[in-house]
C-alpha cells in the first residue's frame, strides 16, 4: 500500500509526475512522487536500491 | 590515446594462438584442432585440414621426423608424447573424402616454370595451380617425384601426387633438361628446385633463404638444392608460392601475411597442465597394421589442447567477464576513446572492478599484466575527466580526512630528525587503537622512531587519480625530508607497496620484524590453530611474510598453511562499490579457503574476513595478546583516527589537538544494530546522517507521511543522501538510509 506523502515545505500531497533525472551526461525520466508546486521528487529507498542502481550502472557503463 | 599503448600490455599473451607444438611443425599444422577432429571421428575434416598444411599428405605422414613430438606437453603427465606419426597413417586409411579439391576461381594472368618435378618443386606448382596460375613443370627424368622416385614406397607416394594434381591443370614436360634460363624467357617467374648437386644455373651463390631469392628477379629457388631437409622443402613450395604470387601482380618479392606469425622460438612457449590426469600412450592391437579406428581417436583425445588460460581459470574478475586479454586491450583502447553520449564504452565495470593484486601477472608465463592495463584505463578515464567519481567517493573522501584531519608527523619528541618513522597506515588504528598506540610505545621505547600519521594514497591510486596521488608523493616526501629522511615501519604491505611507486627512494622496515625480537612482547594466539591469510601486497614482501609466522608460531598456535596465497581478499583496488557481487563472491571465496580462523596482518584484510563472520585476528592481536575488536563501523574509524592523534600528540609531544566540530555533531541519533550494518555496507556514516538532517531542517528538503515519520534528502556533488526517521523525544529514530548517483531535476 502506497503512503501518502506530503511535500513539507509546501503543506500538498505528492502526485506522481513525470520527473526527470541527470547522470554520466545523459538524462532519463520516469513517473515518480513528486510535489506538484516546488517539484521536488521522493525517492524510495527499493527505488534507489533497484531500478535507479540499474539505470546508474547501465549508464556509467556506456 | 594510440592504440599500441594498451596493446603493449597484453602483446606477449599467447591465448589462442597455436600450441607449442603447431609452432615445431614445419608445416605449422594447428595440431590441436587437428587431433580433435580426430578424437570425434570427423576423419574428413581432419584429412582436409591435414592436407591443406602438408600439401602431401602421403608423403608427409610417411616420412616427416615429427619435430612436434619434442614439444608435446603430454610428458608433463609422465607420459609419452602424442604418437603423430601413427594417427597420421591412420587418417590416411580412414579418411573417405580425399578427392582434390578444385576452386571456381577465374584463371590468373601469369606463367611459371617450375624446374624440376621433386616434392619442393611440385609443392610450389600445386599451390600456384590451386590458385589458377598456368604453371609448367620441367623436369630431365621421364616422371615426378625426384629423389623419392628410389625410395621403397615411391608407389604410395606417385598415387599421392597423382591425387593432389588430379583436379588442377599443369603442364609437365619430363624428359626436358633445362641448360638455361634463357629458355624460360616467356616465364613470368621461375621456381628452379632441381634437387640435392642439380643444376643452378649458377645462381645458389646469390640464394636469399629468408624469400627464396636469388640475384636474378623473378627466379626464386629452393628444396634440396639449396640443403633444405625434405618437410620443409615441401612446406617452402607452399610458402614461395605466395611470394611468387606477390612477385607477379607488384614486381617485388615480399613477405606475405602469416609468414611471420611462426616464429620457431615459440614452440618453447609452453603451459602448465596441474591438473591433468595421466594418460598412457595407446597402444594398437595389431602393431603391423597401426591404429584402428577407435584407437587412432583415443590416441588423440590425449592431447591436452594445449591453450593458455591460465589468468583466465584464475582470476575471479576475469573468469567472470571471459574476456581475452587482447581483446581487453583493444577495448581499453577504444573505451578511451570513446565520446560520451554517442559512443559506447565495453569494459568500464571490468576496468573498475579488479583488486590490482597483480596475481595474474604472477602466473603469467609470459609476465602479462592484466592488471596494471586496467589500472592504466583507470587512470587515463580520470586523466581525461571521463571517471564514474561515484565508485571511489567513499574512499577518496576517507583519504582527504587521512591526510588532512586525522594527519599528523613528527621526529620523536624534542628532536628534530631520526632514523626510523613508524608509518601505521590509516586503516590500522581506525580499527583498532591499541595496535597503533602500543606498536609506537615499542618503537619509541625500544629505537629511535618518529611518528607519520598518514595516507599511503591508495585510493587516489586505485581511483586513478594520479595527480591527487603524485601531489599526496610531494607533500609526504617533504615531511620526510623534514624528519631527516628516516627509514619507514610499515604496518601494512599495501602502505609499503605504494611508497614504492610513489617513493621509492624511501626504505622501509616491516613492523613485524621489529616487534617479533622485541622484549616487550608476549604473543598470545585467541587460536590454537590458524591459517596466515597473506596479503596480496605481501607477494614480495618476504621480510613480513616470515616475521608474522614467527610471531605466530612464538605464540605457541600450530600454522596450517593455505593452499592458494597471492590473491587479494577482495578490498583492494576499491571494487566494493562498483562490482559489489563480484566483491561478494572473491570475500566468500578467500574466507573459505580454510575452515581454520586466520591471522592477517592487513588491515583491510581484517575488515574484509571480520565483516563475512570469519573467525580472524591481526598479527598484533596474537603480539600484544588482545582480544580481536569487532567490526568498526565508518563512524568509529574517524574517531579512532582522532583519538589516536589527541592522545600521541598529548602523551608524547605534549600537544593539545582539538578535533574540528560541525553544527550537526549535536543531533542525538538512534539507529537499530541491523540498519547499522547495511549502513556500513552502503558507506553511510552517522555523520552524513546528521548533516542530511541538519542540512533539510532549515533548507526544506523533506517530505512526511501521515504516520508521522519523516523522510529527507541531501544533495552533494555526487551523491543524493536520504534519510528516513521518526522522532522520539529530541532523538532521531532512524529507520532507513540509502544514496544514489542520479540527480533529479527539481521543476514544477
Amino acid at each position: 500500500m502506497e503512503r501518502n506523502w506530503k511535500c513539507v515545505s509546501c503543506g500538498v500531497e505528492l502526485e506522481r509526475k513525470k520527473a526527470v533525472f541527470d547522470y554520466m551526461g545523459r538524462s532519463f525520466s520516469e513517473n515518480l512522487l513528486k510535489c506538484p508546486k516546488c517539484g521536488k521528487v521522493l525517492i524510495t529507498s527499493d527505488l534507489a536500491a533497484g531500478r535507479m542502481r540499474e539505470v546508474e550502472e547501465m549508464l556509467e557503463d556506456k | 590515446m594510440q592504440l599500441n599503448e594498451t596493446t603493449v600490455f597484453t602483446e606477449k599473451c599467447f591465448n589462442g594462438e597455436p600450441a607449442s607444438c603447431s609452432y615445431a611443425c614445419p608445416f605449422h599444422l594447428d595440431i590441436r584442432s587437428f587431433l580433435d577432429k580426430v578424437k570425434r571421428g570427423k576423419w574428413n575434416a581432419a584429412y582436409k585440414e591435414y592436407r591443406n598444411a602438408a600439401v602431401f599428405p602421403a608423403i608427409v605422414a610417411e616420412l616427416c621426423p615429427e619435430p612436434c613430438m619434442h614439444h608435446c606437453q603430454r610428458v608433463q603427465t609422465g607420459d609419452e608424447p602424442i604418437a603423430m606419426q601413427a594417427i597420421e597413417q591412420a587418417l590416411l586409411k580412414y579418411a573417405k573424402a580425399k578427392k582434390a579439391e578444385s576452386y571456381q576461381i577465374p584463371p590468373k594472368a601469369g606463367r611459371i616454370a617450375v624446374v624440376g618435378a621433386g616434392p619442393a618443386g611440385l609443392s610450389c606448382a600445386l599451390n600456384l595451380a590451386n590458385k589458377k596460375y598456368q604453371v609448367t613443370v620441367f623436369d630431365k627424368n621421364s616422371g615426378w617425384g625426384g629423389h623419392l622416385r628410389e625410395h621403397p614406397k615411391f608407389s604410395l607416394f606417385d598415387e599421392d601426387i597423382t591425387l593432389q594434381f588430379a583436379a588442377v591443370s599443369v603442364e609437365f614436360r619430363f624428359g626436358t633438361d633445362v641448360k638455361s634460363l634463357d629458355e624460360l624467357a616467356d616465364f613470368n617467374a621461375i621456381y628452379v628446385a632441381t634437387g640435392r648437386g642439380g643444376t643452378d644455373f649458377g645462381l645458389l651463390p646469390t640464394w636469399e633463404k629468408d624469400l627464396l631469392t636469388t640475384a636474378v628477379p623473378g627466379v626464386f629457388m629452393g628444396g634440396a638444392l639449396c640443403s633444405m631437409p625434405l618437410m620443409e622443402s615441401i612446406a617452402a613450395g607452399r610458402a614461395v608460392s605466395r611470394t611468387i604470387e606477390g612477385y607477379i601482380q607488384t614486381g617485388r618479392a615480399e613477405h606475405t601475411h602469416g609468414d611471420s606469425l611462426y616464429d620457431k622460438a615459440k614452440c618453447e612457449r609452453y603451459i602448465a597442465h596441474p591438473d591433468a590426469l595421466p594418460s598412457p600412450l595407446v597402444q594398437p592391437a595389431s602393431p603391423d597394421e597401426g591404429y584402428s579406428q577407435k584407437e587412432a581417436e583415443a590416441e588423440a583425445s590425449r592431447c591436452l589442447s594445449c591453450d593458455c588460460d591460465a589468468c583466465m581459470a584464475s582470476c575471479e574478475l576475469l573468469s567472470h567477464y571471459r574476456k581475452k586479454p587482447h581483446r581487453m586491450a583493444v577495448e581499453a583502447f577504444s573505451d578511451a576513446n570513446s565520446v560520451p553520449p554517442i559512443g559506447t564504452r565495453s569494459m568500464v565495470r571490468e576496468t573498475y572492478s579488479c583488486n590490482n593484486c597483480g596475481h595474474c601477472k604472477s602466473i603469467c608465463p609470459v609476465d602479462v599484466d592484466i592488471g596494471s592495463l586496467l589500472q592504466f584505463a583507470r587512470a587515463d578515464s580520470y586523466a581525461s575527466g571521463s571517471q564514474i567519481t561515484a565508485l571511489h567517493y567513499y574512499w577518496l573522501r576517507e583519504m582527504e580526512f587521512n591526510i588532512g584531519e586525522g594527519a599528523f608527523s613528527s621526529a620523536p619528541p624534542g628532536r628534530d630528525s631520526s632514523s626510523l618513522a613508524f608509518f601505521p597506515g590509516c586503516q590500522l588504528g581506525a580499527y583498532s587503537p591499541e595496535h597503533v598506540l602500543r606498536s609506537y610505545e615499542i618503537l619509541s621505547s625500544e629505537h629511535d622512531a618518529g611518528l607519520i600519521l598518514s595516507c599511503c594514497g591508495a585510493p587516489a591510486y586505485w581511483a586513478g587519480d594520479m595527480k591527487r596521488f603524485n601531489e599526496h608523493a610531494d607533500a609526504l616526501r617533504a615531511e620526510w625530508d623534514n624528519m631527516g629522511r628516516p627509514e619507514l615501519v610499515f604496518a601494512c604491505s599495501t602502505c609499503r607497496q605504494m611508497f614504492e611507486k610513489m617513493l621509492p627512494e624511501i626504505k622501509g622496515v616491516s613492523l613485524y620484524s621489529l616487534l617479533k625480537s622485541s622484549p616487550s612482547i608476549s604473543p598470545v594466539s585467541p587460536f590454537p590453530e590458524v591459517s596466515i591469510f597473506d596479503p596480496c601486497a605481501a607477494r614480495t614482501d618476504n621480510e613480513a611474510r616470515l616475521a608474522v609466522r614467527d610471531i605466530v608460531m612464538s605464540a605457541g598456535a600450530a600454522v596450517s598453511e593455505l593452499s592458494e596465497t597471492g590473491k587479494c581478499c577482495g578490498y583492494g583496488g576499491n571494487i566494493k562499490v562498483a562490482n559489489p557481487s563480484l566483491y561478494d563472491t572473491i570475500t566468500e571465496k578467500r574466507a573459505g579457503l580454510s575452515a581454520l580462523p586466520y591471522v592477517v596482518y592487513c588491515a583491510n584484510c581484517r575488515e574484509v574476513f571480520a565483516s563475512r563472520g570469519k573467525d580472524c585476528a591481526h598479527v598484533l592481536d596474537v603480539a600484544f595478546s588482545l582480544r580481536p575488536e569487532p567490526v568498526a563501523t565508518i563512524e568509529q574509524k574517524r574517531r579512532n583516527t582522532l583519538m589516536i592523534k589527541t592522545k600521541l600528540m598529548k602523551d608524547k609531544w605534549g600537544k593539545d589537538f582539538i578535533p574540528s566540530s560541525n553544527p550537526w555533531d549535536g543531533i542525538s541519533l538512534n539507529i537499530p544494530a541491523e540498519l547499522q550494518k547495511s549502513l556500513d555496507q552502503r558507506l553511510i556514516s552517522e555523520s552524513d546522517i546528521k548533516e542530511t538532517i541538519w542540512r533539510s531542517n532549515s533548507g526544506g528538503e523533506k517530505f512526511t507521511d501521515n504516520s508521522g515519520v519523516v523522510l529527507c534528502y541531501m544533495v552533494t556533488d555526487v551523491l543524493t543522501y536520504w534519510v528516513e526517521y521518526k522522532m522520539l523525544g529530541d532523538t532521531y529514530e532512524i529507520s532507513d538510509a540509502y544514496t544514489h548517483r542520479m540527480k533529479f531535476r527539481v521543476e514544477a
